[in-house]
């Protein structure tokens, strides 16, 4: 259903690059990415998930998975594990961690703290494993400060290189609106995947581009290297197509 | 070569990035120093989460120290005839994501005045600070630096070197880049006037050189035009337009003898009035 959104991407194979960053534009919804990286994780045997759940609460992810061809709840709790802030929060309303602040953590300590966790618990058993972050302009809405959004980001960039085989992929919305944020998180890792918006306007056909750019790793000393491709994406109610630039255009 | 100008006797070396080439920056320093054989000799901090310990900034201060002391001891060693420890600090946008400012001035000055280190490098990329008082924080930095490279655009950069007798000099440099090699070349007044002929014309100052204030320069049409302009001043001193123009006429009647001649004008000088007996 997203294979060649993936591929496209480069995210199809088993192995990933260590971080991975998805930047969202204003008025366009990425989501679609972060439930077709899951789903594509999860038919991997043995490759072990981590879904942190900011901008929905797992329940969505579901659903939006049943509609992609594959079912999450079959691997929850075993190659797939969730921290659902959204539906802590809904249950447990001002007692919940992530409102109290217990042991004067803050809302990104507490959550690298748990991230932590499930990986002490997980990482040893799985061939390859992956944390999902969805989204990080969630934790600003949530109070957090620019400057601990890094910091988080930055830990997970330091999980990400002490440990062999294990992926970071992080959404951050509306990131022409904290472009210095963006930029920040997006050095950490080698792989950034743009989701903008359609330039000339709204049409029925297309619904954006993604501007998928990767450095790469033989960068040299004075200037990197990148390379640059567009696709437009078009998502329909069961799966994602793709388009390349010029490809699709308006019928007389 | 870029190393020639940036290795120096300056102590504190600042780097404005405005390429967003935050992710090389150490990569590009220590390329830097490499070309000038002092890749050896270099001490950083460590990256990432590790600078939200007080006790790594310390430690590298110590390590300049001990490792310098270690150097002075072992004269077979090839380093002691150059003092001190090249230090790479972290990029600023790093720095501040753990570190106040006044931590990292405090930090920079304690570096500057270590005898054991023989020059500091930091990074700062404007595209990466978010820090809410940013400008005034890099502004404190130039302020300390006594090198300041600024990469403009990808082919062009300017150098702010400060000598310890209080001279300044700001120069723009024209830059080819490729993955291994950084060379650069001076940008001169005349070189530009060829090149860029259309752009001599324009009146207004360059705003691409942020160091000078008005435009001094002179293209060629302007010194021309300075050239031909007589100044009020040269007008008055010339002595043609005060002379009277006269034409002979047929009728006129010149008197050849002098009409003033009998006249008894007597010419005297003071002594000779002394003794006048009218007097």
């Amino acid at each position: 259903m997203a294979t060649s959104l993936l591929l496209a991407c480069g995210l199809n194979e088993q192995k990933l690059p260590g971080f991975v960053h998805i930047s969202e534009e204003s008025n366009v919804d990425g989501s679609f990415l972060i439930s077709c990286i899951l789903g594509q994780r999860l038919r991997i045997s043995n490759a072990g998930t981590l879904l942190v759940c900011l901008q929905n609460h797992y329940q969505h992810y579901f659903n939006a998975g049943m509609r992609l061809g594959y079912n999450s709840n079959i691997f929850l709790g075993k190659t797939l594990n969730v921290i659902d802030v959204l539906s802590d929060m809904a249950r447990l309303g001002l007692t919940s961690k992530w409102l109290r602040s217990p042991d004067g953590l803050t809302l990104t300590e507490q959550l690298v703290k748990d991230i932590r966790e499930q990986l002490e618990k997980n990482y040893p058993n799985r061939s390859s494993y992956t944390i999902l972050i969805d989204n990080l302009s969630i934790l600003i809405n949530l109070g957090a400060s620019k400057q601990q959004v890094q910091q988080f980001c930055l830990d997970l960039a330091d999980l990400a290189k002490a440990h062999d085989n294990l992926t970071v992929i992080t959404k951050l919305s509306n990131s022409d609106i904290h472009p210095l944020t963006d930029n920040n998180v997006a050095k950490l890792g080698n792989v950034r995947i743009q989701v903008l918006r359609l330039k000339s306007g709204v049409f029925r056909d297309v619904d954006g581009k993604l501007l998928i750019e990767r450095v790469l790793d033989d960068e040299g000393s004075y200037s990197c290297e990148q390379t640059r491709k567009e696709v437009l994406y078009k998502v329909n109610d069961r799966n994602v197509k793709i388009y390349n630039p010029g490809e699709i255009g308006v019928k007389v | 070569m870029l190393s020639n100008l940036i290795v120096t006797n300056q102590k504190v070396v600042l780097i404005i990035d405005q390429l967003n080439r935050d992710r090389i920056a150490l990569k590009f320093i220590t390329s830097l120093l490499s070309e000038q054989g002092e890749g050896n000799d270099i001490k950083t901090l460590p990256i990432g989460t590790q600078l939200k310990h007080v006790a790594n900034f310390d430690a590298l201060l110590n390590d300049c120290a001990n490792s310098a002391s270690n150097q002075q001891s072992n004269p077979t060693d090839p380093i002691t005839t150059k003092t001190g420890y090249n230090v790479i600090l972290p990029t600023l946008a790093d720095l501040l994501c753990y570190q106040t400012p006044a931590f990292i001035f405090d930090y920079l000055n304690k570096l500057r005045q270590s005898e054991h280190v023989r020059r500091v490098f930091l990074w700062a990329s404007p595209m990466h600070l978010q820090h809410p008082d940013a400008d005034y924080i890099l502004a404190g930095c130039e302020y300390m630096a006594e090198l300041v490279l600024r990469l403009e655009t990808d082919s062009t950069l300017s150098l702010i070197s400060r000598k310890p007798a209080g001279g300044v000099t700001n120069k723009r440099y024209k830059c080819q880049v490729s993955k291994t090699e950084f060379n650069v070349k001076p940008v001169t007044e005349g070189a530009d006037t060829t090149s860029s002929p259309v752009t001599t014309t324009q009146e207004t100052p360059d705003i691409s050189d942020p160091g000078r204030t008005f435009k001094i320069e002179l293209d060629e049409d302007e010194v021309v035009a300075r050239n031909a302009l007589t100044l009020p001043y040269e007008r008055t001193s010339e002595t043609e337009e005060g002379n009277i123009i006269y034409t002979p006429d047929a009728n006129d009647d010149f008197d050849e003898e002098d009409p003033d001649e009998d006249l008894l004008i007597k010419m005297c000088s003071h002594s000779d009035r002394q003794y006048k007996p009218w007097l």
